[in-house]
């Protein structure tokens, strides 16, 4: 189905309860795992809305990725495999592995599918948080980054460790792989952002997102970060989510902001929500027709379009919870929020299918 | 593994936070001025002494001193184990847990107000703000009770994190301005405390201002004129002695286990002030009111208090000070069990906690508790009130005596209240 | 104003009668023989009457808050009148200085050196001012204070010592009582006062009655706010101490007084204008409206005592009763019949301020030297024997270290024609800061004993402003005698403009000593002048 942004609209809500911290589709796009401030992960079942806890972890998980055969989902959805709207996913998916790290600084391996999962292996990845994960392109290397300033790459097969990227001089909030597999990039909470070439080990060079950075001298601390990261599948484009123009860190008073990196060039374009939304931008994406997306939250939340030749946003969807992580569902026609208030809300963003009649 | 030093001890970190001048300042000066382990043990016996940390804006009880890891309330941090079995405190105080066996933890604390000021006003002057009525603050009552009639150097002093220094009036209420606090801004020492480099005749005009006052005396004095007088022999002692008041004196290794930048340097400070006989120093480290992103920014503060906490905690025990120092690590009130939805906690002053240490205070002990997830007081509670009247046993005074402004009675701690005795010796 | 009009005329009948009357002996007489009466042999103890260099410097501080130039202090010692110090104080009393002086005595007793919230502090100064100038008697000038209700801008500036309270029913239950009826009835608020038998709970709670009705409108924050008040409310209170918590109410009273019951209103009629939203209320019965009247009421001793209190310690240095605020009967006055006396004359003379401070003025008891005898040397200062000697308040000490600098001087002369006391003063007010800010009180306290500490101290040994008001300037006190070659004449004008008084021998000597020292003349001068100015004989009114 089409994309059109404009006729974003709520598909369901999933709820959990206890405030979510972080959200993922798997590669399927049958489930939704979704992170809580109770140290579980819910995998939502998409089909069944069959709703499992996934319990290992003994403290908040941020960063989740997943190993998995290429292309679960075919780029057109299959009419057969629809749920709700539409919406694309795999019957009986083959069997993937989800990795999620949490604030203890542990990296745990699930099989995704199983029924009930329980964690296959842990690693004590980080001293202190782990705040993102991500996994390469030919799912052969995992990306971990934390509050130690490090950034460590380890084996998807067997968790061994391969490699420690040091030079961030403040926590690093995100990892990510270029679609070339060549590359990484990881960003902190001062704003840099390096660019590692994974053949050396070696930083190649450094993005300057410094405007998500500020140290806030009424409170005497720093704020910012990268608070989302994505590539465009074509790797021609970096983009970042996080806070700006940051006038009282406490009272998280500034503005969500994407900044859109030209990956050749390393040039930075601001992108800004066209209202005085004051928050923090939790979550990037790229959609196949090239619009980014943005999805964050101060006390609501909020869903941001760009056209990515305009600084403004072309359309903004309200979201009546602070949205703390966002991600894109494989079909490219949903994205889901994990809400502060313990729901996950998945928006369709194509045309609602005709009203069928009441009866 | 397990040992994330939270502190964020980065280079661009310490700039933040303006670099710490004590190098070069020291190396013109020399140590003349810095107190040996052996002088300062000497100090010991004769008077007792108060160090209050404050954690302005309200630091949590849950990521400090009475973690809840695991429940809905707890948050992401582990609670770690200390130097006493049985006691675990947040992992964000890691070297704060290797000293448990010097510390008190007061669990059970319900002040029953979440506004900062008053907040401020109940932990300072062990009393809730009435109107009309204004008590001395904790710092100002110890000058008074514990300073010694000839000390040379001010019985109260505070530093802020802040410049613009000078002289209070407004803490000492009652007692009167001499036991007011001198705030050391950003711990620089007050206005006027130095000598300018356009008066060169000091001794002279000191000298022709004695022949006048004692042609004076000879017919005219008074207890007021007398102490005129003797304000300006005390003000020489204090100026004599403007080195007290400058931490670059201190050893440079001291500086780098505090670590450098502005609370270390500040906490050096205020070992400095206690060791040449100040009897009250408050420090102030600042900014715990996080209603937003409350456990980063947890990590970030806490990161920086937890190791001059400890430096100066080991330096006092080592230096035998410990035992007539009391510390007490206080803030105007907790933070919400409950974490708001942008990861924030917010006033909460109906069950939280305070550290001390020293003095005679029972160490590593716990008294009071809180339930399962830390949302009301279930042992033991105890409010400003009760930690006043602690504070003062500790030091060696009756709190429930009286000072008489103006004639009429005023107990020293709130009457009803009183002091924690599991906790005293 | 009619009651002022009765007033005047009220005392140019005392005035015409008295003569006839002949038998009673001057007030200052009066107050002389019960001090004498209160000291075995008093008149053997106590020091001498003060030379006229002492004398002058005092009163001139007293009444005016700063001492004499040295050209006014030549003038009066070489004057060989019989009543130089009659015609003195008279001037000094017609002087707009004076007004300035109370202004600035009665701002600080009655405010605290608050913050302002709701009346501008230039309004309020210019209200005292004009009353003491006008010489308003005082039980006029209290009701003016307690009877606004800041709606009339004409007198609104009255009314900052309620709204600048906020109308905090304890605070100004509190300061009503201390200020006005001489007692601090704080820790009568909770339950009878613990230690002293004549202050009931009951005595706080009626003072409170007269406006626990009150309430700032339209809201408490707006700086333009107005006393409104409704016609129900009750003031409830139980003592702590009660075991069977017997709650108690009354209506308005006095201390000591029957309640002013409240007048029986028909139901539906107890306001003129009835309470609605955005709307001030009027009710037709104001409890507020009584307390004016009451405070001032003959039968109420309290007030022209505490009154006739506070005007004699800003003479004598000391109350009669002491503390000011603490008026019972197990802490009598050091002299009670003076103390009696007194009071029943200032309110018989309808509160005439200048003619209370006069009579104090011209009495020996006032004009005793400070210096004292070897009999008085160690007799306690409530005998009064020897003058008291009186730290300057902030104000006095800054107009004086104008003065003696020759800032004040420099200043008249910048003005030349120009020149009238509230010009002068818009010129000195801004140096006069800093001595408020190191020397006054906290703000919103009463002043209370006399400290001097080591900010105050720091302030005169290193601070700028001092420094610069001693560095020579045309006209300055350093460049004044920088010019004089005779080193007695240096000597003399230095002692003369600081000291208000001629130096001896020997401390002319110590002037030629260090000048002939002295490769710097000036700057030798100018620390001369700085130890004079940071000694006790001038921090104090001796």
């Amino acid at each position: 189905m089409a994309i059109e942004i404009a006729k974003t609209r709520l598909l369901m809500d999933l709820k959990h309860g206890r405030p979510l911290v972080g959200c993922r589709f798997d590669p399927s796009g049958r489930y939704l795992f979704a992170s809580s401030e109770d140290d579980t992960i819910v995998r939502f079942d998409l089909l069944t809305r069959e709703k499992v806890a996934l319990v290992g972890h003994s403290s908040w998980v941020r960063g989740m990725a997943f190993v998995s055969k290429p292309t679960l989902v075919p780029a057109a959805s299959i009419p057969a495999l629809a749920v709700h709207g539409g919406l694309g996913a795999v019957r009986m998916p083959e069997p993937f592995t989800l990795l999620s790290g949490d604030y203890h600084g542990n990296l745990l391996w699930w099989h995704g599918t199983e029924a009930a999962p329980k964690p296959f292996r842990t690693v004590a990845a980080h001293a202190g948080w782990i705040r993102a994960v991500a996994v390469s392109p030919d799912r052969s290397t995992v990306a971990t980054c934390g509050n130690d300033q490090l950034v460590k790459l380890w084996s998807a097969a067997d968790g061994r460790p391969l490699a420690t990227l040091e030079g961030h001089t403040s926590h690093v909030y995100n990892v990510a792989f270029h679609p070339s597999g060549t590359r990484l990039v990881s960003a902190d909470l001062k704003g840099n952002i390096k660019d590692w070439d994974l053949s050396s080990g070696k930083p190649v060079r450094e993005l300057d997102a410094k405007v998500f950075h500020k140290y806030d001298s009424g409170f005497w601390a720093d704020i910012g970060g990268i608070r989302g990261i994505a590539f465009n599948s074509a790797g021609t484009q970096l983009a970042c989510i996080g806070i700006t123009n940051v006038s009282n860190a406490f009272a998280g008073v500034g503005n969500p902001l994407v900044v859109l990196f030209d990956w050749a060039e390393g040039k930075p374009k601001l992108l800004k929500p066209k209202d005085a939304f004051q928050g923090t931008g939790w979550g990037v994406n790229f959609l196949t027709d090239g619009t980014i997306v943005g999805a964050g939250g101060g006390g609501q939340g909020r869903i941001w379009f760009w056209n990515p030749a305009d600084a403004a946003n072309t359309h903004t969807v309200t979201v009546p919870t602070n949205a703390r992580d966002m991600t894109l569902h494989p079909d490219g026609t949903a994205l889901a929020i994990a809400g502060a208030n313990g729901t996950c809300l998945v928006y369709s963003m194509t045309q609602a299918p005709a009203a069928t009649p009441k009866k | 593994m397990n040992n994330c030093n939270y502190a964020c001890g980065t280079a661009d970190h310490t700039v933040n936070r303006r670099l710490f001048l004590g190098g070069a300042a020291a190396g013109l000066a020399g140590f003349a001025g810095m107190t040996t382990p052996a002088a300062a043990r000497e100090l010991k016996s004769a008077q007792k002494r108060m160090l209050v940390i404050f954690l302005s804006g309200g630091v949590s009880q849950l990521e400090t001193w009475d973690p809840k890891p695991n429940t809905d309330t707890g948050g992401p941090f582990r609670a770690i184990p200390t130097s006493v079995p049985g006691i675990h405190i947040s992992e964000l105080l890691p070297e704060a847990a290797k000293r448990m066996h010097l510390l008190t933890l007061v669990r059970g604390i319900n002040t029953k107000e979440d506004e900062h000021g008053r907040g401020a006003t109940i932990m300072l002057t062990g009393r809730r703000t009435e109107p009309g009525l204004v008590y001395p603050h904790v710092g100002a009552v110890a000058a008074k009770l514990l300073t010694d009639k000839d000390a040379e150097l001010p019985g109260h002093i505070q530093i802020t994190p802040r410049g613009g220094g000078g002289f209070n009036k407004e803490d000492a209420a009652f007692l009167g301005p001499k036991f007011a606090s001198v705030t050391l801004g950003d711990g620089k020492p007050p206005a006027d405390l130095l000598r300018p480099a356009a008066i060169t005749t000091d001794a002279e005009r000191e000298a022709f201002r004695k022949k006048l006052n004692d042609r004076f005396a000879k017919s005219r004095r008074s207890a007021q004129t007398e102490a005129y007088t003797e304000s300006y022999e005390q003000a020489a002692k204090v100026v004599s002695r403007a080195d007290a008041f400058d931490a670059s004196r201190e050893d440079p290794k001291a500086a780098d286990r505090y670590g450098r930048h502005d609370f270390g340097r500040h906490m050096l400070l205020a070992r400095r002030l206690l060791e040449q006989g100040v009897t009250f120093v408050k420090v102030s480290h600042t900014n715990y009111d996080t209603h937003h992103e409350n456990f980063d920014f947890h990590i970030e503060q806490l990161g920086e208090f937890d190791r001059p906490f400890a430096m100066l905690l080991d330096d006092l025990k080592e230096r035998g000070l410990l035992e007539s120092t009391l510390v007490v690590v206080m803030s105007e009130f907790g933070r919400t069990p409950r974490i708001n939805d942008r990861y924030g906690r917010d006033h909460w002053s109906k069950a939280w906690s305070v550290a001390m240490a020293g003095c005679g205070l029972k160490a590593g002990a716990v008294v009071g508790k809180t339930n399962a997830n830390g949302t009301a007081v279930t042992d033991r509670e105890v409010n400003g009130g009760h930690l006043f009247h602690t504070y003062f046993r500790a030091l060696g005074m009756d709190p429930t005596k009286n000072f008489y402004p103006a004639g009429r009675p005023v107990p020293i701690a709130d009457p009803k209240a009183a002091a924690i005795h599991e906790i005293l010796s | 104003m009619g009651s002022l009009r009765f007033r005047i005329g009220a005392f140019a009948l005392l005035i015409l009668v008295s003569p006839s009357m002949g038998s009673e002996p001057p007030l200052r007489e009066r107050i002389d023989r019960h001090i004498a009466a209160g000291l075995p042999n008093y008149d053997a103890i106590a020091a001498p009457i003060a030379n006229d260099s002492e004398f002058l410097r005092r009163v001139t501080l007293d009444l005016t808050g700063r001492i004499p130039s040295a050209t006014e202090a030549r003038a009066f010692l070489a004057d060989s009148s019989a009543d130089k110090r009659a015609k003195l104080v008279d001037a000094l009393l017609a002087s707009p200085e004076y007004a300035r002086r109370m202004q600035e005595v009665f701002d600080v007793l009655l405010m605290d050196r608050r913050r302002d919230s709701k009346v501008p502090r230039a309004e309020w100064e210019k209200f005292l001012r004009s009353s003491f100038a006008a010489n308003v008697p005082y039980d006029d000038l209290v009701r003016d204070i307690l009877s606004s209700d800041g709606a009339d801008p004409k007198t609104r500036p009255a009314a900052k010592f309620l709204l600048d309270r906020d109308l905090d029913p304890t605070i100004v239950t509190r300061d009503i009582g201390r200020l006005f009826l001489g007692r601090n009835l704080q820790c009568a608020q909770c339950h009878d006062h613990p230690l002293v038998d004549d202050y009931k709970q009951e005595h706080y709670y009626g003072i409170q009655a007269f406006f626990n009705r009150a309430f700032l409108y339209p809201k408490p924050d707006d700086p333009k706010a107005v006393i409104a008040e409704k016609a129900e409310g009750e003031v409830n209170f139980i003592s702590v101490f009660d075991p069977k918590k017997v709650q108690k109410t009354t209506s308005p009273a006095v201390p000591g007084w029957k309640p002013i019951g409240d007048p029986k209103l028909e139901k539906g009629k107890e306001y003129k204008v009835a309470p609605k939203k955005d709307v001030k209320p009027v009710p037709a019965y104001s409890r507020l409206a009584q307390l004016a009247t009451a405070i001032t009421a003959d039968e109420n001793i309290a007030f022209r005592r505490t009154a006739a209190n506070r005007f004699w310690t800003i003479m004598m240095g000391r109350g009669l009763v002491q503390p000011l605020d603490f008026d019972h009967s197990a802490n009598p006055a050091s002299h009670p019949a003076l103390f009696e006396m007194l009071a029943e004359e200032f309110e018989k003379k309808n509160y005439d301020v200048k003619g209370l401070l006069r009579e104090i003025a011209m009495s020996k008891t006032y004009q005793r030297s400070s210096e004292p005898t070897v009999a008085g040397k160690d007799l306690a200062e409530d005998r009064y024997a020897t003058a008291i000697l009186k730290p300057l308040s902030p104000e006095q000490l800054g107009y004086a270290t104008m003065q003696a600098t020759g800032l004040t001087d420099v200043y008249r002369t910048e003005l030349a024609k120009k020149y009238s006391e509230e010009a002068l003063h818009a010129k000195l007010a801004s140096n006069l800061g800093p001595f408020r800010s190191l020397y006054g009180t906290r703000a919103g306290e009463p002043e209370e004993g006399f400290a001097s500490t080591l900010d105050q101290t720091l302030f005169v040994k290193h601070g700028g402003h001092i420094r610069n008001l001693i560095a020579p300037r045309t006209g300055s006190l350093v460049e004044r005698t920088a010019k004089l070659t005779e080193p007695s004449r240096v000597a003399e004008e230095l002692y003369l403009t600081v000291y208000t008084r001629l130096p001896s021998d020997e401390e002319r000597k110590d002037i030629e000593d260090a000048l002939r020292g002295s490769a710097n003349r000036t700057a030798t001068l100018g620390d001369i002048v700085w130890a004079m100015l940071a000694s006790a004989e001038f921090r104090f009114n001796h």
